[in-house]
C-alpha cells in the first residue's frame, strides 16, 4: 500500500522541452451571428475582397453592435453620399468605440 | 537410233544418202558409242580420244552434231549417277539416322572428301566434254563457220552439263543433307568468332590499333578488310579457306543456293545467339553498339573473306566473267590489302543488322516488363528498344505484348494500387523515350487506366505519391525526399526551356527549319485523339485523368495535408508550403486557396504561440499545482477552410484544464475580441510516467493522457468512473484503455458486468525486456482519424439526394448511372445545388446498393424489394 502511494505521486506530467502538450483549437469572433450582414459570408471566413482569414481580414462592430467584416462596412460608408446608416437596423453607423 | 535425234537433227539428210554413206555414217555411229563408253570411263588413251574425234567429225560432216552432243551428255549423266552422286551420298549414309546436334568432328573430313571426290569426278567428265566440245569446235572452224557461233556453244554445252550434274545430285538428295551443311557451318563459325574473340582480346591490347580503327571508323569506311598483321590472322585465314573451299566445292556441284542458305542461317543462329549472350538480364547498358561492333568483326569479316575467296573462285571456275558483279573483291589470295567493300558485303551487313534489330528487339519486348520496372536504371536498354523500333517498326508488337504482360502481371488483385501506380508512371516515362508523340502510350496507358479507376484507394495513392517525399521516390532518380511533384517540375521546366527556345527565335528561317521537321503521325495513331502537337506527354495531367477531375484530387490532398498539419508539433512545414505551391501552378491559386489558409493557419499559430509565452513570462508565478505555459504549444484553426474535424467531448484533468483557459485568455487578450475554441480531443502528448525504477516515455492524444492522468488521483477505476471522468462516452472509452493495457501500464480485472470492469495500475512493469523510453503515436486506430475522409464527406454531403434518388427510382422503376446523373443535374439546382461528378455519385450508389437499399443489374439501378 505504501509503495503503491509513492509509485502514484511520481506519475506525472515532466515538464521538459521534449514532452508537452500540443493542443489544437479554433479560433471565432465572438460576434453572437454567423454570417456578415453585408456579404452573406461567414464572420470566420472572409470578406470576398480577402484571402485570408483573422488578422487580415477583421470584423468590427458598431454602435449599434452589428458586427460587420471591416472591408464591408468600409465599402458601404464610403460609398454613401451622406451620413451612412447601419445596413441592418438603419441607425447612424458609428464605429464603436 | 535415229529417232533419238533432236528435233534440230536433220534426218531427212539420211534418206538422200548413197549406201557406201549409210555405211560410213552406221561405221562411225558404232565406234563413237564405244569411244564415248572408254572415254568417260577413262580407260581411252590418246588414240581412243583420236578415234573419238574421227568419228565425231564424220557424224558431223553429215548434219548429226546434235545427236553427238545428246548422247554424249546422256551418258556423262548415267556414268554419274552410277558413279559420282550415288557413291557422294554414300559418305553420308552413316549420318542419316543421328540427330543434327550431333554429328561430330569427322563429319568435317567427311564433308571435305566427299566434295573433293566428286569435284574430281567432276573435273574428268568436264575433260571428256572439252573434247567433245574442242572436236565439235574444229570441224566447225573447217567448215567456215563464224567463230562467235562455237563460243556460244560450248557455253551452251557447259551448262547444260551443271544443270544436269546438279539435278542429279538434288533428285538423289538425302535428306539429312541440309542438316549437315548446317551443321558444319555452324561449327566452324563459332570456331571462327572464337579465334575472333581472342583476337579481339589482343586488339585491345595494342592501343594503336584500336585508335587505327576507329579512325577508319570515323572516316565511314567499314573496317572489316583491314590490314592485320599475317601472323595473327593466319588460323583464321586457314579456316576462312578452308570454309571457303567447301562453299566453292557445292557451288559447282549445283548447291549455290543450299550452302547459301546453310551458313546464312548458321550466321543467323549466332548472331542470335550472340544477341542473347550480351542482352541477358542486364539493363544498365546499352547492347546495341557491341552487337553492331560484333557483326562488323565476326561475320562481315568472315563473309568478306568468303565472298572475296569465293569471287576468284568463281570468276576461274566459270568461263564468263559477267557472273561476278564488277563491284566484286578482286582476287586477295592473303586477305591483307584494303579493299572497298564489294555490294554483296553491304547487303550482308543490312540484313544481319536489321535481324539484331530484330532478335534485340524481341527479346527486349518480352522483357518489357521488367527493363520498366527498373527504369530509370534501365534507360540504356529502353534506348536500345527504340533504335531498334526506328528501324524494323514494329511497334504494334510492342503494344500488344506489353499489354498482356501488363494484365497477366499488374493489374491483378495481388498488386498494391501504388505498385500499379509506379509502374504506370514509369511506363509512361520510358514510353515517352521511345515515341514522344505518345501514340502507343495512349494504347498501353488504356488498360492500367481502367483497371486502376475500380479501386477505392486510388485517388488517396496518386496524392500520397505526388505530394510526399518517400512515396514519390521509392525508385527514384533524384535527391531523397523530393516528392514525384518535385521530379516533374524539373522535368517540365527543362521541357520549357527547350519549347521557350524554339518559339523565341521564330524568324522564318526558323519557321521553316520546324516546317521541314515535322514528322506524320505514326499509322497507328487514333485520329480521335487529336494530332501530334496537342498530344504532349503530360505525367500529371495523365494521374489527374486517372482520378476523374482535379477538384477530387484537390480535396483528397486537402484532407491528406489537414492530417499531417494536426499532426505537426514543431510548426515546420516547409515540404508541404514547396509542395502547395507546385500544386498552386498546376491547378491554379483559386483552388488551392484553402489549402494555402491550413498552412497560414500554422503560421499564424507559430507566432501567437510565441507571443502568448513572451507575454505570460512577465506574467503572475505560477501555483503549485499548475503547469507551465511553457509545456503547452497549440495549432490554431481557422475552422471554415478545414476538411470537417470530428469534435469528441472530452474532460481534461484540472491543471491541464486550467493551463489550457489560460492560453485561451491571453489569445483573446491579444487578439481581442477573437475567442480560442479548443479542440479537447485534438493534438497530441508527450508524457513520461515515472515509475519505481525507470520513466517511461509515451507520444499520445489527449484522450489516452486524461485517463492515465486520472490515476494520479485513485489508484483503481471502473469503467464507467472512468468514462464518467473524463466525459467521454464508455464505448470509445473501452477502446481507448486498451492501449494502456496493451502497453502493461494498466490492468483490468473483470467486475460484475461489462461496464463494471475495474482497472488498475501496474505495479512494476514485469517485461523488463521493454526499454525506458517508448515512442508511439497511439493514434492509428481505424476510427481515431481526426479528419473525415473524403469518401464520408462525400457521403454526408450526398444524404439528402438520397430522397431524390429514392423517390426517382421508386417512379422510374430502373435508371442507368448516367440518366440519374443528369435528372440530378437538371432538377437539383436550387440551394444546395448538385455539383458531384458521375464517379461521386456512383461510389455513393454503389453504397446504397452495399446497405441494400438499391439493386445494380445490368448496369440499372433499381430500388430493392
Amino acid at each position: 500500500m505504501n509503495s503503491y502511494y509513492v509509485k502514484l505521486l511520481f506519475l506525472y506530467l515532466i515538464v521538459s522541452p521534449g514532452n508537452r502538450w500540443h493542443a489544437v483549437a479554433s479560433w471565432t469572433w465572438d460576434a453572437q451571428d454567423e454570417t456578415c450582414g453585408i456579404c452573406r459570408m461567414a464572420f470566420d471566413g472572409c470578406c470576398p475582397d480577402c484571402k485570408l482569414p483573422g488578422d487580415d481580414c477583421p470584423l468590427i462592430w458598431g454602435a449599434c453592435n452589428h458586427a460587420f467584416h471591416l472591408h464591408c462596412i468600409l465599402k458601404w460608408v464610403n460609398s454613401q453620399t451622406s451620413q451612412a446608416h447601419c445596413p441592418m437596423c438603419r441607425r447612424e453607423w458609428q464605429f464603436k468605440e | 537410233m535415229e529417232t533419238l535425234g533432236s528435233s534440230e537433227c536433220n534426218l531427212g539428210v539420211l534418206e538422200t544418202l548413197s549406201d557406201n554413206e549409210i555405211q560410213e555414217v552406221t561405221e562411225s555411229y558404232d565406234g563413237f558409242f564405244t569411244t564415248v563408253e572408254s572415254l568417260i570411263a577413262g580407260t581411252g588413251d590418246s588414240s581412243v580420244e583420236q578415234e573419238f574425234v574421227s568419228h565425231v567429225y564424220c557424224l558431223c560432216k553429215y548434219g548429226l552434231d546434235s545427236l553427238v552432243r545428246d548422247h554424249f551428255l546422256r551418258s556423262l549423266e548415267q556414268a554419274f549417277e552410277k558413279s559420282g552422286a550415288s557413291s557422294f551420298w554414300h559418305h553420308f549414309d552413316a549420318y542419316s539416322e543421328k540427330k543434327h546436334t550431333n554429328y561430330g568432328e569427322e563429319i568435317h573430313e567427311v564433308l571435305c572428301k566427299a566434295l573433293e571426290e566428286i569435284s574430281i569426278e567432276k573435273k574428268c567428265h568436264e575433260k571428256c566434254l572439252s573434247i567433245v566440245v574442242h572436236a565439235l569446235q574444229s570441224f566447225k572452224e573447217q567448215s567456215s563457220d563464224a567463230k562467235q557461233n562455237s563460243d556460244a556453244e560450248n557455253v551452251h554445252l557447259l551448262s547444260r552439263f551443271r544443270s544436269m550434274l546438279s539435278s542429279t545430285l538434288m533428285t538423289t538428295l538425302p535428306q539429312h543433307f541440309p542438316e549437315i551443311l548446317h551443321w558444319y557451318f555452324k561449327e566452324k563459325l563459332e570456331e571462327l568468332s572464337v579465334i575472333m574473340d581472342e583476337d579481339d582480346i589482343r586488339k585491345h591490347e595494342s592501343d594503336c590499333m584500336d585508335l587505327d580503327e576507329k579512325l577508319r571508323n570515323k572516316n565511314g569506311e567499314m573496317d572489316v578488310d583491314e590490314g592485320y598483321p599475317q601472323g595473327k590472322y593466319s588460323r583464321h585465314d586457314k579456316l576462312v579457306k578452308n570454309i571457303g573451299k567447301v562453299v566453292r566445292d557445292l557451288r559447282s556441284i549445283g548447291f549455290t543456293s543450299m550452302a547459301e542458305n546453310a551458313y546464312a542461317s548458321a550466321i543467323f543462329l549466332l548472331l542470335k545467339a550472340k544477341v542473347h549472350d550480351l542482352a541477358g538480364d542486364d539493363y544498365r547498358t546499352s547492347v546495341l553498339g557491341s552487337i553492331k561492333e560484333w557483326i562488323q568483326t565476326v561475320p562481315l569479316q568472315f563473309l568478306n573473306a568468303l565472298l572475296s575467296y569465293l569471287g576468284d573462285s568463281i570468276s576461274y571456275s566459270t568461263t564468263s566473267s559477267g557472273l561476278t558483279s564488277p563491284l566484286a573483291c578482286c582476287p586477295s589470295p592473303s586477305f591483307s590489302r584494303v579493299v572497298t567493300p564489294s555490294e554483296g558485303i553491304v547487303r550482308w551487313k543490312l540484313r544481319l543488322e536489321y535481324f539484331a534489330y530484330e532478335t534485340l528487339q524481341d527479346f527486349r519486348i518480352a522483357k518489357l516488363f521488367e527493363i520498366i520496372v527498373d527504369y530509370p536504371e534501365s534507360s540504356p536498354a529502353i534506348e536500345d528498344l527504340k533504335q531498334c523500333l526506328e528501324h524494323t517498326g514494329q511497334h504494334s508488337k510492342l503494344v500488344e505484348s506489353f499489354i498482356s504482360s501488363l494484365k497477366y502481371r499488374l493489374l491483378t488483385a495481388g498488386a498494391s494500387t501504388n505498385d500499379i501506380l509506379h509502374q504506370y508512371v514509369s511506363t509512361i516515362k520510358a514510353l515517352r523515350a521511345i515515341d514522344p508523340a505518345g501514340v502507343f502510350l495512349e494504347a498501353v496507358g488504356e488498360p492500367i487506366r481502367d483497371y486502376i479507376r475500380g479501386r477505392k484507394d486510388t485517388i488517396k495513392c496518386i496524392v500520397t505519391m505526388l505530394t510526399d517525399g518517400s512515396g514519390g521516390n521509392a525508385n527514384g532518380s533524384g535527391n531523397p525526399g523530393d516528392s514525384l511533384l518535385e521530379e516533374l517540375m524539373r522535368d517540365e521546366e527543362s521541357q520549357e526551356n527547350v519549347g521557350f527556345d524554339d518559339d523565341f527565335h521564330t524568324d522564318d528561317k526558323q519557321a521553316w527549319i520546324n516546317a521541314s521537321r515535322w514528322e506524320p503521325d505514326p499509322v497507328e495513331a487514333d485520329p480521335l485523339k487529336g494530332s501530334l502537337s496537342q498530344r504532349k506527354v503530360d505525367i500529371l495531367g495523365m494521374l489527374v485523368d486517372i482520378i476523374g477531375s482535379k477538384e477530387q484530387l484537390v480535396s483528397e490532398y486537402r484532407v491528406m495535408l489537414a492530417e499531417k498539419l494536426l499532426n505537426k508539433t514543431d510548426y515546420d512545414i516547409d515540404s508541404e508550403i514547396r509542395t502547395v505551391e507546385l500544386l498552386k501552378i498546376h491547378f491554379g491559386e483559386a483552388s488551392m486557396q484553402r489549402c494555402e489558409i491550413m498552412l497560414n493557419d500554422l503560421i499564424d499559430s507559430k507566432r501567437v504561440n510565441t507571443n502568448i509565452k513572451k507575454a505570460s513570462q512577465t506574467g503572475a508565478e505560477l501555483g503549485e499545482s499548475e503547469l507551465s505555459v511553457d509545456t503547452l504549444t497549440s495549432t490554431i484553426l481557422s475552422t471554415n477552410f478545414w476538411p470537417p474535424i470530428q469534435d469528441e467531448p472530452l474532460e481534461l484533468p484540472g491543471p491541464v484544464d486550467k493551463l489550457l483557459s489560460d492560453y485561451a485568455n491571453r489569445y483573446h487578450e491579444i487578439k481581442t475580441p477573437r475567442k480560442l475554441l479548443w479542440k479537447k480531443n485534438l493534438g497530441t502528448v508527450k508524457l513520461e510516467l515515472q515509475f519505481e525504477d525507470r520513466p517511461m516515455q509515451f507520444t499520445v492524444s489527449p484522450t489516452h493522457a486524461a485517463i492515465i492522468m486520472q490515476f494520479q488521483e485513485k489508484k483503481s477505476w471502473t469503467a464507467t468512473d472512468l468514462a464518467t471522468a473524463i466525459g467521454i462516452p464508455i464505448d470509445a472509452f473501452n477502446r481507448r484503455v486498451n492501449f494502456w493495457i496493451s502497453k502493461g501500464v494498466l490492468r483490468e480485472s473483470t467486475g460484475t458486468d461489462l461496464n463494471a470492469n475495474v482497472f488498475t495500475l501496474v505495479e512494476s512493469i514485469t517485461d523488463s525486456g521493454k526499454n525506458e523510453s517508448e515512442e508511439l503515436l497511439a493514434g492509428d486506430e481505424e476510427s481515431e482519424r481526426a479528419i473525415a475522409s473524403v469518401e464520408d464527406q462525400l457521403r454526408k454531403e450526398m444524404t439528402i439526394y438520397e430522397k431524390f434518388i429514392m423517390g426517382m427510382l421508386t417512379n422510374f422503376g430502373s435508371m442507368a448511372l448516367e440518366r440519374i446523373h443528369n435528372t440530378l443535374k437538371m432538377f437539383c439546382v436550387a440551394d444546395p445545388s448538385y455539383d458531384k461528378s458521375l464517379q461521386q455519385l456512383q461510389s455513393f450508389l454503389s453504397g446504397l446498393v452495399s446497405e441494400e437499399k438499391l439493386e445494380f443489374r445490368d448496369s440499372m439501378y433499381l430500388v430493392k424489394k
